[in-house]
């Protein structure tokens, strides 16, 4: 199934956080309330899987990233790393 | 006596140089009040307020005072002053007033026209002011507030880079969603200029949007995507706390604006829970502090985490249910198959074969006269009752029975040597040679044949 790629899609090539939780949540919610056919059932369980992988990745994230945006003399933008005062 | 000069008359002593006036009191207050009406008049004065007393009828009596002197001044409850209430001893004001004597008290006075509050009171004036002026533009207006997204995956940042807000802030990311991505747009945020460079911040950041929109669509862009992410989901402006002089950059009107043309959701979150500034009010969220605005900014994410640990467990559990619920069925069909099934008729069948067979005893023990052709009889129904399977072993079984019925019936009896003795008149088996008397005729029935004899004894 396709839909309209937003901006950060295609540059990410994968499937946004939001959007891999909500289905993830459907696709459970799907599981626990219907009888399914066992091959939608197999079916679905591999992409459940599949989706907590990506969300999985996102959550074991272990450092917050911060850069500092700035206009230069010229009038660019510019991502310069920022440097903490103090330890966070 | 005439009238002479007395040795003490020594004449005027001081002759006037022209004829002395004497002024009434009245007359010379009079020419005072007029005098400083003319040459002073209407002024502007700053002072600080002091010994304020106002009277029932509404009219405001104090003194203005600084270092080294003071004024007596009075406000008459017919002037127009806005804000009037907010007179008290201690504010420093600027009044404007017609400097005059009050004659009847022999005071000068001033008369107060207008007042600007100085200081604190003038800033809340002023918050007031533009607060009117922008919600009669439809910056606060509800239904413009964009809702927050809920998993933010980036963010800008308006804030000073060394103050308490970022500190604080990334405190409560790094423990909530450390994956969620930072972009600083620094500058002051307190003093002359600050509500400028705030503004500016808002809109570099949106600047920085823009560009990014544009990169991920492939478009020319002048920057490179960080981390091939996405947009901004949203922009958060933050200070720590202060005075009302400290946040007053956030009641600027150059902030305001900026905030409210942002493309992204802005949240404000400006000095602690009691301050309220413009900028709260246009923000499409107000967050309490800093901190605050952190824990609801990564609120989604931290919330869903114990459900993507949980998804797994779920999801195996779902799916072993739906299988079991699927063999369950499978099991159901199973039976109703087996019930169907051939070999349960040939169950049927042997157990009639059995009671047949019952039957075929009791038939030879009874004995007919015919005996063969009861058996026969019998185990032609037999056969004729055997059901036509196609099973081998059933087959085989059956064989086997019609074995051991032949084995039971007189033929194989005979065949072994026994012989069958009857009463010749009555045909009744004998079987107790007591009941035989001598001289009875016998019928002896062998394997081939018979023998007719007469009992000796």
């Amino acid at each position: 199934m396709s839909k309209p790629a937003k901006a950060g899609d295609t540059a990410r090539g994968s499937v946004p956080f939001e959007e891999a939780l909500k289905k993830l949540e459907g696709i459970v919610d799907a599981m626990e309330a219907d009888d399914l056919p066992l091959e939608t059932l197999l079916a679905r369980y591999e992409e459940g899987a599949r989706l907590v992988k990506i969300c999985q990745e996102k959550l074991a994230e272990a450092e917050v990233k911060i850069q500092q945006l700035e206009k230069t003399a010229a009038g660019e933008l510019k991502l310069k790393p920022f440097e903490t005062k103090e330890a966070v | 006596m005439s009238k002479s000069k007395s040795q003490w008359d020594f004449g005027e002593l001081f002759p006037p140089k022209q004829t002395r006036k004497v002024l009434s009191v009245s007359e010379l207050t009079g020419q005072i009040r007029a005098l400083l009406e003319k040459q002073i008049g209407q002024i502007w004065v700053g002072g600080e307020v002091t010994n304020l007393r106002a009277q029932n009828s509404g009219h405001i009596y104090f003194t203005l005072k600084d270092a080294s002197s003071q004024l007596s001044c009075v406000l008459f409850s017919r002037e127009k002053v806005p804000h009037r209430e907010l007179l008290a001893d201690g504010q420093k004001v600027l009044l404007q007033g017609d400097v005059t004597v009050y004659e009847a008290r022999g005071q000068y006075q001033l008369i107060v026209r207008a007042v600007e509050l100085q200081g604190v009171g003038a800033l809340q004036i002023a918050f007031e002011k533009l607060k009117l002026k922008l919600a009669a533009e439809g910056l606060f207006a509800a239904e413009r507030k964009r809702p927050l997204p809920k998993y933010p995956q980036r963010i800008g940042m308006v804030t000073s880079p060394t103050g308490a807000a970022i500190r604080d802030v990334l405190h409560v990311v790094q423990r909530r969603n450390p994956g969620l991505e930072i972009i600083l747009a620094s500058c002051r945020v307190q003093g002359d200029g600050a509500a400028e460079e705030i503004a500016e911040a808002v809109k570099l950041l949106n600047r920085y949007n823009v560009e990014l929109e544009k990169a991920a669509r492939g478009d020319d862009s002048t920057i490179q995507p960080f981390n091939n992410s996405a947009n901004l989901d949203l922009i958060l402006v933050t200070r720590g706390g202060g005075s009302l002089e400290d946040l007053w950059a956030f009641n600027e009107e150059a902030v305001a604006r900026a905030i409210f043309e942002s493309g992204i959701p802005v949240v404000s979150a400006v000095g602690h829970e009691i301050d309220f500034t413009i900028a709260d009010f246009v923000a499409d969220f107000r967050a309490a502090t800093p901190s605050a605005a952190a824990e609801i900014i990564t609120e989604g994410v931290f919330a869903c985490r114990e459900f993507v640990g949980d998804a797994p467990e779920l999801l195996q559990r779902a799916a072993r249910r739906g299988l079991a619920s699927a063999v369950e069925s499978f099991s159901q069909l199973g039976d109703r198959l087996a019930r169907l099934h051939p070999r349960r008729r040939l169950n049927d069948s042997l157990q009639r074969l059995d009671d047949l067979q019952t039957g075929l005893l009791r038939g030879l023990k009874s004995a007919a006269r015919s005996r063969s052709l009861v058996f026969d009889n019998l185990s032609g129904r037999f056969f004729r009752a055997k059901p036509s399977l196609v099973f081998k072993a059933r087959h085989e079984t059956l064989r086997q029975l019609e074995r051991r019925l032949n084995a039971l019936g007189p033929e194989q009896v005979l065949a072994r040597g026994y012989s069958i003795t009857t009463d010749t008149a009555s045909g009744k088996v004998l079987r107790d040679a007591a009941k035989v008397s001598a001289g009875q005729s016998l019928t002896t029935r062998l394997a081939n044949g018979e023998i007719f004899s007469r009992v000796d004894r």
